[in-house]
């Protein structure tokens, strides 16, 4: 029972993390209709930024921030020199995404090198906590849960309840409709891959101090995410915050009770749910 | 020169190059062109969707690791001759192709990504099922293949081996291509509802093309195992399944000599820049992005446009 709990926990604090990266992923694609291979390396990269920041300064909020920040123009950059160019052919978008992932986990396996680096923590926020019921957890992991929470909850605000989530969810149902009525899409745009980019970046500090950030965590990450987002439904932020906990907990209880097999349990219901619905929990038809 | 010509003069000359290769390549030579051989027959499985029917599988590393684990396995821990083993090993590849058959329910992106999880699965069966697998380590030792109770020990007498069943299936496949079948999954490429409307079951012609297209990875993945003479997890993993696609994009989709040409291009360069330059792998991912943005018909769209065949040759194989 006790384990259990324990699991439930890591699987709960996993969610949190990946939700961070799933939203901003899935509310590209719902929004831009793009799928982005290389938002792991985004992860990674943001996460490496934040890492040498915050050895520097001794701030993690600081490194957070700063691997949000750094992230953006280069994703920014990324979209409009390059994905845009590919128009809507999500093959094409795979394949060069994957490259552009390519070339920057390689630039920063040269800059970083090869070893596992851990975001260090401030003070309170190692150790372990008790909680009630006599549960003994990392802190980290409790206050990973609560950062979820909060941009979740933040996320879910700016885009049911205020006028810029208004459009945005306008231009996800239809978005020619949205620029005919005199709304500058393109503006969006910008916009909403600026968040999602920045929350990618951010993700890599947060999840750099405990998964630690090495070559390769990119793709382990991204795939993740994928889940997450196919679960939930691509484009559909709801969706996303269903999936992360749907993830974290299949990871976390599939990593226990099948360790042999638990990328079955992750990837097994995944493989069937597209088959069925593939358009996600959440998602609509077309 | 007519374009038919043209081809049938560069195949000629092909041939003959892959068959005097041993005399003047040494051995890591041959190593690579065995490889290229390879590799170039799983793009050319992978672009049997890709270019014909326009789907675009990331599992095809699934079936290529499936038949190699099968050999690897049923040679090295039960002693079973290649007679039993490679057909054993194609068979395996091929039934997960019939069950993996069925994201042909699905189209485009959600294609895409219903196979990304159908290959993590078996990436992750074969990494974590370590007491099966061998986990990160693989499966060692395999012994070379014998055919008739000879075996075939010498890299050379491999290559040719692998270059007459590679040339076996590029006939084939251009039997196949060129065929009605071919022809309707080209038409499904084109326009599904059109095909639909004509009174084609368009699902099941692209399940029978997913089906044959993962045997085709299955034999790749028979002649990989005892070329490499062992095999691990990274066989199965992600990067492959992206990487041929792109050899088959470099290349040139939709042609029979494209991805073997990007296989070389794509081995090639590995070899090549990995020898003097640190950073390979951002070459790769530049090249891939090359490729997409401004080549994306490869290198035979491009000696296609060169030698001015735009219309009567192109159009036959777009």
């Amino acid at each position: 029972m006790h384990s259990a709990i324990l699991q439930a926990m890591n699987g709960i604090s996993l969610a949190a993390l990946l939700f961070l990266l799933a939203s901003g992923f899935t509310l590209t694609f719902g929004l831009m209709r793009v799928v982005n291979m290389a938002h792991g390396a985004y992860y990674l990269l943001g996460g490496y930024i934040g890492y040498s920041i915050t050895r520097q300064t001794g701030s993690f909020a600081l490194g957070i921030l700063g691997g949000g920040l750094a992230i953006i123009p280069l994703g920014f950059l990324i979209d409009r020199f390059l994905i845009r160019r590919t128009g809507e052919n999500h093959l094409a978008q795979v394949l060069l995404t994957v490259g552009i992932a390519f070339v920057i986990g390689d630039l920063a396996l040269k800059i970083w090198g090869g070893d596992n680096l851990k975001v260090p923590t401030p003070m309170f926020l190692r150790g372990a906590t008790e909680l009630p019921g006599g549960i003994i957890y990392p802190t980290y992991r409790l206050a990973l849960i609560l950062i979820g929470i909060a941009v979740g909850l933040s996320l879910w605000f700016l885009y049911r309840r205020t006028q810029i989530g208004a459009v945005v969810r306008a231009g996800v149902d239809d978005r020619e409709i949205v620029s005919a009525m005199g709304i500058n899409i393109d503006r969006l745009f910008v916009l909403v891959s600026a968040l999602a980019t920045f929350l990618a970046g951010m993700a890599g500090v947060v999840g750099g101090a405990f998964l630690t950030l090495y070559p390769g965590a990119e793709w382990e990450i991204l795939i993740y995410a994928l889940v997450v987002v196919i679960f939930g439904g691509l484009g559909s932020l709801e969706g996303a915050m269903l999936g992360a906990l749907i993830v974290g907990l299949l990871d976390a209880y599939g990593r226990w009770l099948y360790p042999e097999f638990s990328y079955f349990v992750l990837f097994g219901p995944m493989a069937i749910l597209m088959l069925f619905k593939p358009q996600g929990i959440f998602g609509r038809s077309g | 020169m007519q374009a038919n010509q043209v081809r049938s003069v560069a195949a000629l000359i092909g041939l003959a190059a892959a068959l005097a290769a041993p005399l003047a390549a040494g051995p890591f030579w041959m190593a690579l062109l065995t490889q290229i051989l390879i590799f170039g027959l799983l793009a050319l499985s992978v672009d049997m969707l890709l270019g014909h029917a326009g789907l675009f599988s990331v599992c095809h590393a699934a079936f290529f690791a499936v038949s190699a684990y099968t050999v690897a396995i049923l040679q090295v821990r039960y002693g079973q001759p290649t007679v039993i083993a490679a057909p054993a090993g194609l068979l395996a590849g091929t039934l997960l192709a019939i069950v993996y058959g069925a994201a042909v329910r699905t189209r485009g992106v959600y294609f895409i990504l219903t196979t990304i999880a159908m290959g993590y699965i078996i990436w992750g069966a074969v990494y974590r099922w370590a007491s099966f697998t061998g986990g990160d380590n693989g499966i060692t030792n395999v012994p070379a293949p014998a055919i008739g109770g000879v075996p075939l020990q010498s890299p050379v007498a491999y290559y040719y081996f692998v270059l007459a069943v590679v040339i076996a299936c590029a006939m084939g496949y251009g039997v196949l291509v060129r065929s009605p079948f071919g022809l309707s999954l080209r038409g499904i490429k084109g326009s599904e509802s059109r095909m639909q409307s004509l009174g084609y079951r368009t699902t099941a012609h692209l399940y029978a093309a997913f089906v044959l297209s993962g045997a085709m990875a299955s034999l790749a993945g028979v002649l990989y195992v005892y070329y490499n003479k062992f095999v691990n997890p990274v066989t199965a993993s992600f990067n492959i399944s992206i990487e041929v696609a792109l050899m088959a994009i470099v290349g040139g989709s939709g042609t029979i000599l494209g991805p073997f040409i990007g296989a070389g291009v794509f081995l090639g360069m590995r070899n090549w820049v990995s020898s003097f330059f640190e950073l390979h792998a951002a070459v790769i991912g530049l090249v891939f992005i090359v490729t997409i943005l401004w080549a994306p018909t490869g290198i035979m769209g491009i000696v296609r446009r060169l030698s001015g065949q735009n219309d009567s040759a192109g159009s036959k194989s777009e």
